[in-house]
């Protein structure tokens, strides 16, 4: 993983990178995500009921140790993190959206992650819970800045559009940066895990997008929605998973399940990538689209 | 039997209002009497002063501004450069090729100031058009764009050009946006070509005029002053839809008489000094440059100008910065806009009235911009040849598929093929004769004696008037299919197949028939699967009598449009007569 001194650099990186994306946004954009509550609830619900279920019957079907399928449904069970907010960004998803996503599953998860783990792995440990700092100060990071970010949009067009770039740009030196670091430094754990657990962890991140996906064009969101929402579905809270893992276990035990949500962040970033590629040729098919199109009967 | 005095009783002048009635009597209104355009900038300039004249907003929302001040400045040391350092003269023809942004008004206005003639290029032209459209004006020195410094590299000896004056999307942005922006169009976008053009910028030929200024006192007046309405102020290309591209020569009056006519029909409507116009139509086309550049200028709007309006998108930020009170747009444009949902549910609330013109407006796109906007959307008809507008719907009274009544001071018929005026209600060729007609092609008197018969010019546009003198466009009259001696509008056909919900759009036209000389065609876009070829024609024909029925459906998956989104059906029926051609041959 990475040193405390990387943490609260990226922490601090992350800030800058929400007050670019909060650049980018306007209270109109959060106004009309608000339009449609059902975008929420449908992402709500792909996050917390098909999620935990997938990483639980993944978990089943590859014959994952039990710590490793505690990882698993943890990693399953997790609220979106700011990751997904830069992804949404950088396929031209609704990133207003993605980002009262993020809250309102991060807020429920203080609930809804205990009681899903109590679920899922019934007897194995009763103690998991999210610190309640944890959220502050995943809000601080995400709504402070966020909203910074709009207001000096909303005072200067230019200075907003400039430190929307600059927000961009570090977010891709980011996640460059993330998965760079990670693969030297841990190149024997992945020498050392199992096909199994790759698979587990790759296919999490996919079908969470697939699935989420699928879920929102069935209760007809338009498209654009639902990719937002497949991202939102798809990529989960590594680092926080992470850190429950290190507060609520010990010794052993701790490393085993901690190889699940360690896994899970590199190849989500990968994974993540290159369906934002594809999610943004799609937004761009659209808009031109769009463009041509006639209005509907009315 | 000639129905002149159907026509010539101009039935229409009872809806005029004041200001209109003003000027068929020919009362010029002061704010009107200007000997040259010149004038009116400097006129304008000195009302309005500190007031913000242009933004360009970019899609990012990022943005230069220039105030009346500035734009008349500027535009003054561009044109002691093009005078004294260039050299040009009275008359001279200066070409401009580019988007909407900050440079533009000042090179124009620069190049007026000069007494040089403008001539405007479309920026999307290849290489081959702009060789002809430099060669045909005699363009001796051109400012262009950075992006298409390429094209012009390849082509420049082949022209008359001598000067090449350079420039880019952010001339006039604060320096960081400006170094920011060039960084995002160079690396990511790669929209800025390299080249080896020896050429000027923008900012330092005007550095240079400044100089100059200060140094022998000059006195930008004296290169205007001496116009009149006769001089020609600007060379206007047309004919992507009919043939080789000819410049309609407009003259100062033209330009300025169209002005008047365009501010009777919106003045009553404009807070002088306050409006907010969106610019996302181009203004290198005569539309934008007479209503939107020149009309809102005199008036001392803020003019917000959008480099690109594709996809339309672009023009969000600028709906959410800018308190828009007046848009000018096509069909396509405004249909673009209420596909948006951030257009739709948050409509401007500053709109007062959408100008629609360049091609017809739809009925369902106008009532439903009437019931999104809450605001009035009021559609024009005119061409390039008359700088541009012919016929206006009085704002608030507009009626649906009419381009409305002539403009104060025009005079228009309907004529048959022999030129003889048409009854009541008979479609025939829409002729116009008024102070905006232009003077003729340029260098192209050939061209001019077909459109300009004793100052009425021949539109080529199919119409009839209704009792009351309001018109309606049927068709082209060359896009006219001749089925076994019935006349065929192609309009009608692509309004009946544009009423199945899975069609897009259409190109109807004309193919050789050995039976019935001609038979109609279409050439139709789905906007989703499912529907036959066997499917339209029968459609068409509960709808229309039978021989106007496409003989032949085809689907293709796009059309091929100009730059303002009209459909190219002479492109349509060219690839079409070229496949049957070499298909004969194998």
């Amino acid at each position: 993983m990475l040193s405390p001194l990387e943490e609260s650099l990226l922490s601090i990186m992350m800030v800058i990178i929400m007050f670019g994306m909060g650049a980018s946004l306007t209270f109109k954009d959060f106004k009309l995500s608000m339009r449609h509550p059902q975008a929420i609830g449908v992402g709500f619900s792909s996050q917390y009921l098909l999620m935990p279920f997938i990483a639980f019957a993944l978990a089943r079907l590859l014959n994952l140790t039990v710590e490793q399928t505690v990882g698993l449904v943890l990693m399953g069970c997790m609220p979106g993190g700011t990751t997904s907010n830069i992804f949404a960004y950088f396929s031209r998803s609704l990133l207003s959206l993605s980002i009262m996503m993020t809250i309102c599953s991060t807020l429920a998860g203080f609930i809804l992650v205990p009681l899903w783990m109590e679920f899922y792995t019934q007897g194995i440990d009763d103690a998991f819970r999210i610190p309640p700092d944890q959220i502050a100060r995943l809000l601080f990071v995400l709504l402070i800045p966020t909203l910074l970010g709009m207001w000096l949009r909303r005072k200067n067009a230019n200075i907003g559009a400039v430190i929307e770039l600059m927000g961009g740009v570090l977010g891709a030196v980011v996640i460059v940066f993330l998965v760079v670091t990670w693969a030297p430094r841990n190149w024997r754990l992945l020498m050392e895990t199992s096909w199994q657990v790759y698979a587990a962890v790759i296919l999490l991140g996919l079908v969470g997008f697939l699935f989420g996906y699928l879920f929102s064009r069935i209760l007809k969101l338009n498209p654009q929605k639902a990719r937002t929402v497949s991202l939102e579905t798809g990529i989960q809270n590594g680092p926080l998973a992470a850190l429950i893992v290190i507060m609520t276990f010990s010794g052993e035990t701790q490393q085993l399940i901690l190889l699940i949500p360690v896994m899970y962040s590199l190849f989500i970033v990968l994974n993540s990538t290159w369906v934002t590629v594809l999610y943004r040729k799609w937004t761009k098919q659209e808009e031109l689209a769009r463009d041509q199109a006639k209005v509907e009967p009315s | 039997m000639s129905n002149d005095h159907l026509y010539d009783s101009a039935p229409w002048t009872q809806f005029y209002d004041t200001a209109q009635n003003a000027i068929k009597g020919s009362a010029q209104a002061q704010e009107h009497r200007f000997p040259s355009i010149p004038a009116m900038l400097v006129a304008a300039a000195n009302n309005f002063g500190p007031n913000t004249a242009f933004t360009t907003c970019m899609p990012n929302g990022m943005n230069g501004q220039l105030t009346y001040q500035q734009a008349d400045e500027l535009s003054d040391a561009f044109a002691i450069y093009l005078r004294e350092t260039l050299s040009l003269k009275k008359g001279t023809r200066v070409a401009v090729q580019m988007p909407n942004c900050l440079a533009l008004p000042v090179a124009i206005f620069g190049i007026l100031k000069a007494g040089c003639v403008l001539v405007n290029v479309n920026p999307l032209y290849t290489r081959r058009e702009m060789e002809h459209q430099f060669n045909d004006a005699g363009a001796q020195a051109l400012v262009i764009m950075d992006m298409f410094a390429d094209k012009l590299e390849d082509i420049l000896h082949n022209t008359p050009i001598k000067h090449v004056v350079i420039t880019s999307v952010s001339q006039w942005f604060s320096p960081v946006v400006r170094s920011v922006l060039n960084a995002v169009l160079t690396y990511w976008n790669k929209a800025i070509p390299k080249h080896s053009l020896n050429a000027t910028l923008l900012s330092h030929a005007i550095q240079t005029g400044k100089t100059i200024q200060a140094e022998q006192g000059i006195d930008v007046a004296s290169y205007w002053q001496d116009l009149t309405r006769e001089d020609t102020a600007l060379l206007q290309y047309t004919g992507g839809t009919t043939g080789v591209s000819k410049g309609a020569e407009l003259i100062h009056g033209n330009l300025l008489s169209n002005l008047e006519q365009v501010d009777s029909v919106v003045g009553s409507h404009i807070e002088t000094g306050k409006e907010c116009v969106l610019t996302a139509l181009p203004i290198y086309h005569i539309f934008a440059f007479t209503v939107n550049l020149l009309a809102f200028y005199n008036k001392g709007a803020h003019n917000v100008l959008v480099p690109s309006p594709r996809p339309i998108q672009n023009c969000q930020r600028a709906f959410d910065n800018y308190p828009i009170s007046w848009i000018s747009g096509v069909n396509t444009l405004f249909n673009a806009l209420l596909n948006e949902e951030w257009f739709t549910v948050y409509p401007p609330k500053s709109m007062k009235v959408a100008m629609a013109g360049g091609t017809a407006l739809h009925k369902s796109v106008a009532d439903r911009w009437r019931s999104v906007v809450g605001s009035p959307i009021a559609e024009g008809y005119g061409l390039t040849e008359s700088s541009p507008v012919i016929c206006f719907n009085p704002i608030g009274h507009e009626r649906a598929n009419s381009i409305g009544i002539p403009a104060p001071s025009t005079e228009v018929r309907i004529v048959d093929e022999q030129g003889v005026t048409v009854p009541l209600g008979e479609p025939g060729e829409i002729i116009a004769r008024g102070p905006q007609i232009m003077k003729g092609y340029w260098n192209n008197s050939e061209e001019t004696a077909k459109a300009l018969k004793d100052g009425w010019l021949y539109t080529g546009d199919i119409g009839t008037m209704s009792e009351d003198g309001h018109f309606h466009i049927v068709d082209r009259k060359k896009d006219m299919i001749l089925v076994s001696g019935f006349n065929v509008y192609p309009n009608e056909v692509e309004d009946s197949i544009a009423r199945l919900p899975q069609v897009q759009e259409s190109a109807v036209i004309g193919v050789p028939d050995e039976q019935t000389g001609e038979a109609v065609h279409a050439y139709v876009v789905l906007r989703e699967q499912g529907l036959t070829a066997q499917d339209i024609i029968q459609h068409c024909k509960t709808e229309l009598a039978s021989y106007k029925a496409p003989k032949k459906v085809v689907f293709w998956d796009e059309l091929p449009k100009t730059p303002v989104g009209k459909v190219l059906r002479k492109e349509v029926r060219a690839t079409v007569l070229s496949n049957q051609a070499a298909a004969k041959q194998q």
